[in-house]
């Protein structure tokens, strides 16, 4: 029955690539609103992991600024008073906060766009420290720099900011966030830098004394992380704290206008070949009115028969979802960078169990459209008159 | 072998009534070679799909070894189809997708032990004469060739019943006689054969002739 269904869909190629064309596009318009999705929801958990940090503080002014740094890698260079670092730590249910000092680059050697660096004070860190501890084993030295994933150069190589060399000592890993195009050095480094880039750089940059940028928060377990959020706001004034369910959000709502999209291309690709795949089995099934009768006369039940058609169309489907979803995977894949740029999201390859139930629920749905379509003209095939069958149409 | 009582057909075109088949009363004994002519749209073919549980008469029985075929379900029905009957059509009716060899085991593999036949499609299509074409496709094989695996098929699942409904129309002399010799050694083997045709020319074949005609059927002598 599987052979005869096979040869039936490899003899017909043009209808059946036409057909698989289209639950294809319909496959892929699915899985790429949840790709998305998911990619970026992954991509975020795995910064906020990576950052440690239940929280954000930022100068309320800057709150852009320090998203787009961190969900983006936009640089940015800004500053509010060290003082609100005390204020933060006094606040119930802060366990610790680490301040950081975001400094925009000029255009560096090893990438052609503007690099961020984050300037960490390393007794207090508990961002870049736990990973230092557990991969390099000792704390970050004088005018070495941890990278992102997508700073060019291997441990060891020179980079010069500002005029200023550095040492690369290790590189972290792929986030699909802001956090793969930064740097982190030491902040005291940070301020030689600065010192020195009046004479070294041909665009200074100037660090205010005793200036951050945003302080990073862990909080007291168990608590309620909105209400400390809150809390800080209220106590602190001139901060604006971020939490991961605002980033969050913020990326769904970057998203939803292309998951929208996503959604009417998949949902106008059912309108519009459901009738024409429902018609294509017709037309096919009428075509086939001989062949049907010849399979009933031959011994075929009417369950047979309904096999027949509505089992070359759900493989029909199911190969075309299975298509539409190696494509749109490797298309994601290639273009994963410049969409997370135009769209301005984090984006990174989800999850190899979010990627496969994603893919899966594509399939399945493709292959239900099919399924649907095809039920009817299952149904007058398994239920034709044999011999009317075979006097009619040619095989 | 089987026993049709009483058989009619009938259907509205219009506003008349048309009978194919009109209280057909028919006995045929395992072996026998019936052969029945009679002129087009005389109602044989009609008869034969009704003999094969292809169409449901309107009234009357047809009793296939002792079972009413039109009593059963519709799997059992085809499981009889399958098992008892063999069928040779006027046309070859062979699928397109499928090679000779994959056409001539298609029954037995609709009842799920097509794997285990090929061994015996073999044979039959070598007993055609056609073993050099079982990997051929349908559209590269020849008139008489197609008629010849259609036959091979019919044979397949070693029915005890042939039905042929103009098995020798529209081929050429040399490959009539080579089918109906095919026919005669299957039915030498015990097979009951019943053949539908316009040639008279055939009777000489049969081992007892009738005809059809104006939806009654009538013995001849063979």
């Amino acid at each position: 029955m599987i052979r005869l269904i096979l040869k039936n869909i490899i003899y017909r190629p043009i209808r059946n690539g036409a057909l698989i064309l289209s639950f294809a596009f319909i496959a892929a318009s699915l899985f790429s609103g949840n790709y998305l999705t998911t990619g970026a929801a992954d991509s975020i958990s795995e910064e906020i992991s990576q950052l440690g940090a239940d929280l954000i503080v930022v100068p309320e002014q800057y709150s852009a600024e320090g998203e787009a740094v961190l969900l983006r890698g936009e640089p940015s260079t800004f500053f509010f008073d060290r003082k609100v670092l005390d204020d933060v730590e006094h606040v119930n249910g802060v366990v610790l906060a680490a301040p950081q000092i975001y400094i925009a680059t000029l255009p560096a050697d090893c990438c052609s766009d503007l690099v961020q660096l984050i300037a960490i004070d390393p007794s207090r860190d508990f961002t870049i420290a736990p990973w230092l501890k557990e991969s390099r084993k000792q704390p970050i030295g004088k005018d070495e720099i941890i990278v992102g994933s997508q700073i060019v150069g291997d441990v060891g190589a020179t980079r010069y900011f500002y005029g200023h060399a550095f040492t690369i000592a290790g590189t972290l890993k792929h986030t699909g966030t802001g956090v793969d195009r930064t740097v982190f050095l030491r902040a005291e480094d940070a301020r030689v830098m600065a010192a020195e880039s009046a004479i070294t750089a041909y665009e200074p940059v100037t660090l205010p004394d005793g200036g951050i940028s945003v302080i990073l928060v862990k909080v007291a377990h168990p608590a309620d992380v909105a209400d400390i959020a809150r809390n800080i706001a209220e106590q602190v004034p001139g901060t604006k704290v971020i939490t991961p369910d605002s980033l969050v959000s913020q990326v769904a709502g970057r998203l939803s206008s292309i998951t929208r999209l996503l959604a009417m291309a998949a949902i106008i690709a059912t309108l519009v070949t459901l009738p024409l795949i429902a018609l294509i089995s017709v037309m096919t099934m009428q075509e086939r009115v001989r062949e049907i009768g010849i399979l009933r006369a031959l011994g075929a039940t009417r369950a047979k028969i309904f096999g027949l058609i509505f089992g070359e169309t759900v493989l029909v489907a199911a190969i075309g979802g299975c298509i539409g979803i190696a494509i749109s995977t490797v298309l994601l894949i290639l273009f994963q960078e410049y969409i997370a740029f135009t769209v301005g999201i984090p984006l990174s390859v989800p999850t190899g169990g979010s990627l496969l139930l994603s893919a899966a629920s594509a399939v399945i749905l493709t292959t239900a459209i099919g399924g649907i379509a095809a039920i009817l003209p299952a149904i007058k095939a398994a239920g034709m008159d044999i011999s009317e069958a075979i006097r009619s149409g040619d095989l | 072998m089987i026993r049709v009582t009483s058989l009619t057909k009938e259907y509205r075109d219009g506003d008349r009534v048309i009978k194919p088949l009109d209280r057909v009363e028919f006995s045929c004994k395992k072996g026998e070679f019936v052969l029945i002519t009679g002129r087009s749209g005389s109602g044989k073919t009609t008869f034969l799909n009704i003999l094969g549980g292809l169409t449901r008469p309107s009234s009357g029985t047809v009793m296939v070894d002792g079972r009413n075929l039109y009593a059963v379900s519709d799997a059992e029905q085809a499981a009889m189809r399958s098992a008892t009957v063999g069928f040779v059509f006027q046309f070859p009716g062979l699928l397109s997708p499928l090679t000779a060899l994959e056409n001539v085991v298609l029954p037995a593999a609709l009842q799920g032990h097509g794997a285990d036949m090929i061994g015996r499609g073999f044979d039959l299509l070598t007993r055609v004469g056609l073993e050099k074409k079982a990997g051929s496709m349908p559209s590269t094989l020849s008139g008489g060739e197609l008629k010849r695996t259609a036959i091979a098929r019919a044979l397949i699942n070693n029915p005890r019943l042939i039905l042929a409904d103009e098995p020798t129309a529209d081929l050429d002399a040399e490959t009539e006689r080579e089918v109906m010799e095919l026919f005669r050694e299957v039915n030498t083997a015990g097979t009951t054969m019943i053949m539908v045709t316009h040639n008279t020319e055939l009777a000489s074949n049969a081992s007892r002739v009738m005809r059809m005609e104006r939806g009654t059927l009538a013995e001849r002598s063979g």
